[in-house]
């Protein structure tokens, strides 16, 4: 880039010694999706050699671990765009228990209409979105503490209620509920292509990508989100509505969970308490192998895509390898570390070691 | 920073793959015209829990001892969306049978008819016995969770027990629940009465402390059901603890080292074995057969229990479970 | 450069005895100053002098305890710093103006974003944005290909100058600058200097606020001096050379008393011993007494 002065005389504009030329290339790079992306070829790659015969190219195989990717992508493009904004939710595991089990207790136990049902569970989300937005700015401690707390606190008031109330901690017979085949069809059904079912979440995770990306690059909203995760004090310095801005990502995440717990319990015919659990963590990961910076102001809606398939792959592609489970998280674990070092390592090379 | 980046990287990938090479190697070796045989067993049941390892051991004697090769799948957590995953993983992988649990026939139901669909001779084990023939298994290998329930709490009642706790330590499993069930139902018959604690998987301090505060609200109970060992060893600590060991009938469902020591020293009166080696056994020797012979069992269920260990044959038990094979 | 000492009109932001008081602290007391359009008023201060409390009084953060505060001779209250961003007091900090990790135009349009489109639809108006905000620095002699990249690849002075020329472009009527040389290099700092010409130039009102004299003193039409909360009189470049306003602000009067006190030991010294030895150290006291008696008068820092 070159910034000259309009006082001073030069013959003719020369290039800074201290800046290279940028080539297009190398500013395509530098966007964070763009290391995630090559993760996920990679990732790809190594499974169809390791278990390629074993089911992972065939195509019940890639529907397997796209539903596990699309469920964990709808949360993780949702937490992306609250880690731009700066802040964490670690209360969206459990955000999913209760939004399944408010719909199952309501429409199957109390017998209300499944869309009322739907509707209920959804205002819920937005209540917790709310609350917890509300609480973060109030105490101005650091959201990752306030949001463990309402993690803490869901999941035992749903633990409880739904013991309370039915003795038990699954609340099943979701299929006798009057409308039930109308409200699966909308999230859990499959698609059949070739003999092998895509589960409708793909199409949700794919339309909550494409809505966030929208949000983030094409809106004020998106600006003001950058904003905010930069430097909070300076956007509002310039007129930004922060708590808008917190608030909306919050509910912006719960709501996340919520289309995620529709799709389980609607899948899975009933609700189970202890659904979601360890998702926050997962959704944070997947994030971060998206090029999602841990200290905001930075990231994109794609990348987190890519990390959630990453995440679908590896998940489902040691199962095909025939790996004991035991060894699961340790080979998710290294992969991330991978994911993420190579993705700070294009970084480095596109940014020419700043 | 750039050297010193990809140096990391390498590393990594040296590590992963290591550990991948290292932790794929299947269980079971090949040998014979059965070789190419592969089996894929997926259960809710955790390495870390001693009920399923037992299982797990069964699984590979036989596969040992049929030749043929065996792959054993499990969510970390009780997640019947995770064992949904895993199960259609396994259908897609094309194996020559699979063997599972049915903890939750709404939630796997999808799943499993995908597989019986795609033509796979599939078993069922431990849980899910009233639902097996219905989903088209070739035959359901376990015990039926209410009888063995009814069962346990009418030797409870023959041993003077007029009010017990059971003690659930994994609530929304349904056999489990049927097994309380039963209990109660069993318990009934000599009019006692029966109260539920619910009590954590992998939590054994908080659970000796549920157990000892819902002795403390009942001082009438006289009797404790625990439906597993993770129930039964918090359980033996509470009664330790608060001195009424002996005074108090404890029992419990499933065995494990610590539980055939207290049968045998008289702290528990007796345990239920549903025999889980053979529920991981059979399934293999079965599935070989029809695949290599079209042969099939008539009953619906193979019922491996309940078998009742008491001091009579906890010595010989004990020995057996050393060998983990009990 | 304009050199008027009196400029007329009314000011477009003036304060009459202010005082601003935390508790039993009294940080500012009885302080009176104005700008005008096309003037740019030094607010000069060691640390501790008020300066930044004047200022978030003037930028809408507090009001004053006492005293009037008018903006083109109207009385006003802000009570949040948007309040104050809308009367036209735009207020750029040394360190809080711009977010690195966002472009140049997504920085320049932050909160004031130009949109296209309708309804839902609304969107943000990327090219729009980029184009503006290229002519906007054009206008104020910066020249940028592309304003789609980052902050961050600015330095500290041209990342200042974008802030002022944000600061001019939404129309800002009066610009009050926090310090922009502090952490400035020297050459930088001048291009800072050469822009707040540009923002006097066209019209707006500048408060500059820094301790250092060397860079306030060649921009400045008037000076206002704080000394611990208290104003010292306000006086045109006319009235006031540099090194006096350099011995006004702190330090500068008790450097020089200081400078006297190590000359008069040394006399006393050289008379009671008169040796070589001595005559040598009554030398390097007086020559220490003279540098410090002259660096009473060169700017502290």
């Amino acid at each position: 880039m070159q910034v000259t002065h309009a006082a001073e005389v030069r013959p003719a504009p020369e290039a800074d010694e201290r800046v290279a030329k940028t080539s297009r290339v190398r500013r395509l790079l530098v966007r964070p999706e763009v290391g995630a992306m090559a993760g996920a070829v990679a990732v790809w790659i190594f499974f169809a050699i390791a278990a390629g015969d074993r089911g992972f190219l065939s195509l019940r195989g890639t529907a397997n671990y796209l539903e596990v990717a699309a469920q964990l992508g709808i949360l993780a493009v949702a937490v992306a765009l609250l880690m731009i904004g700066g802040e964490f939710d670690l209360s969206i595991g459990s955000a999913i228990g209760a939004c399944g089990i408010i719909f199952a207790l309501l429409s199957a136990e109390l017998g209300w209409n499944v869309w009322l049902a739907m509707l209920a569970s959804l205002g819920f989300a937005l209540l917790l979105g709310v609350f917890n937005g509300y609480l973060v700015l109030r105490t101005e401690l650091p959201s990752f503490i306030i949001t463990l707390g309402t993690l803490l606190m869901v999941r035992g008031v749903t633990i409880g209620i739904t013991r309370q109330l039915t003795g038990r901690t699954v609340v099943s017979g979701l299929d006798d509920v009057p409308g039930y085949d109308a409200i699966r069809t909308i999230f859990a059904s499959d698609v059949r292509i070739g003999g092998a079912e895509f589960s409708i979440a793909i199409v949700w995770w794919l339309g909550v990508a494409a809505l966030a990306t929208w949000v983030l690059l094409r809106t004020s909203f998106g600006n003001w989100i950058f904003g905010v995760g930069g430097n909070q004090q300076a956007a509002r310095n310039v007129g930004v509505p922060i708590s808008l801005v917190k608030i909306v990502l919050f509910m912006g995440t719960a709501v996340a969970a919520w289309l995620v717990a529709m799709i389980q319990v609607l899948g899975a015919r009933s609700a189970d308490v202890v659904r979601g659990t360890g998702s926050e963590f997962t959704a944070i990961i997947a994030a971060v192998i998206g090029g999602v910076l841990l200290t905001g102001g930075y990231g994109s809606a794609i990348g987190p895509v890519f990390g959630a398939l990453i995440f679908g792959m590896v998940r489902q592609g040691i199962v095909f390898m025939g790996v004991d489970p035991g060894w699961e998280n340790a080979v998710l674990g290294a992969m991330l570390v991978i994911a993420v070092l190579v993705n700070r390592y294009i970084r480095t090379l596109a940014m020419g070691a700043r | 920073m750039r050297h010193r980046s990809s140096r990391l990287i390498a590393l990594f990938v040296a590590v992963m793959l290591a550990t991948v090479g290292f932790a794929s190697q299947t269980l079971g070796q090949g040998g014979g015209d059965r070789s190419d045989l592969r089996f894929v067993v997926v259960t809710h049941g955790q390495a870390s829990d001693p009920y399923w390892s037992v299982v797990q051991n069964g699984v590979n004697q036989a596969a040992k001892d049929m030749g043929v090769e065996v792959e054993y799948q499990a969510p970390d957590t009780f997640d019947m969306v995770a064992m949904s995953q895993l199960i259609d993983a396994a259908v897609a992988s094309q194996p020559d049978g699979i063997a599972l649990s049915i903890p939750d026939a709404d939630a796997l139901g999808d799943s499993i008819k995908a597989g019986v669909d795609a033509g796979i001779p599939m078993i069922s084990l431990d849980s899910g016995s009233d639902v097996a023939a219905d989903l088209g298994m070739l035959t359901h290998v376990g015990q039926t969770e209410y009888e063995a329930g009814v069962g346990a709490g009418k030797r409870m009642g023959e041993a003077g027990v007029t009010t017990a706790l059971c003690v659930n330590q994994e609530v929304g499993n349904v056999a489990l629940d049927d097994r309380c069930r039963g209990f109660t139902d069993g318990l009934a018959e000599s009019g006692g009465t029966v109260e539920l604690v619910e009590v954590k998987l992998n939590n054994p301090t908080e659970a000796q402390a549920r157990i000892e505060a819902a002795l403390s609200t009942n001082p009438d109970v006289n009797g404790i059901l625990a439906l597993g060992p993770t129930g039964a060893a918090p359980a033996l600590e509470a009664l330790r603890g608060t001195g009424q060991l002996g005074a108090i009938q404890l029992a419990t469902f499933d065995l494990s080292p610590d539980v055939l020591d207290a049968i045998e020293s008289g702290d528990i009166l007796f345990a239920i074995d549903s025999q889980q080696y053979m529920q991981g056994y059979l399934p293999i020797v079965l599935l070989t057969l029809y695949a290599t012979n079209l042969n099939t069992i008539a009953n619906p269920v193979l019922m491996t229990g309940p078998g009742f260990v008491t001091k009579e044959n906890a010595a010989q038990v004990i020995e057996l479970a050393a060998a983990g094979t009990r | 450069m304009s050199q008027t000492a009196t400029t007329n009109g009314t000011p477009l932001l003036e304060v009459e005895n202010v005082s601003r008081y935390f508790g039993s602290v009294i940080a500012l007391k009885d302080i009176s100053m104005s700008v005008h359009a096309g003037e740019v008023m030094c607010l000069l201060g060691d640390n501790g002098a008020g300066k930044s409390t004047l200022i978030k009084i003037f930028s809408g953060v507090y009001p004053p305890s006492e005293g009037r505060y008018l903006v083109e001779g109207d009385e006003v209250h802000f009570r949040s710093p948007r309040e104050a961003l809308a009367a036209g007091i735009a207020t750029v900090y040394q360190d809080l103006a711009m977010i690195p990790l966002m472009s140049i135009s997504r920085n320049f349009f932050l909160g004031s974003e130009p949109t296209t489109g309708w309804g839902p639809f609304r969107r943000f108006d990327v090219e729009a944005a980029d184009r503006i905000s290229r002519d906007e620095l054009h206008k104020m002699g910066i020249h940028v290909r592309d304003t789609g990249q980052a902050v961050g690849t600015l330095s500290g002075g041209e990342r200042q100058s974008v802030a002022i020329a944000r600061a001019v472009y939404f129309g800002a009527k009066v610009l009050i600058l926090d310090e922009p040389t502090a952490a400035l290099g020297v050459k930088e700092a001048g291009v800072v200097l050469r822009y707040i010409a540009q923002a006097r130039a066209r019209g707006l009102g500048v408060i500059f606020i820094s301790h250092n004299v060397h860079h306030a003193y060649p921009v400045g039409d008037r000076f206002t001096l704080l000394n611990r909360g208290r104003s010292y009189g306000t006086f045109a470049k006319s009235e006031i050379s540099r090194e006096e306003v350099v011995r006004m602000m702190a330090g500068g009067e008790e450097l020089e008393e200081l400078g006297h006190e190590l000359e008069e030991f040394a006399r006393l010294d050289a008379k009671a011993t008169a040796t070589p030895v001595a005559a040598d150290a009554e030398a390097k006291l007086l020559e220490m007494g003279r540098e410090f008696e002259a660096e009473g008068r060169e700017v502290i820092g």
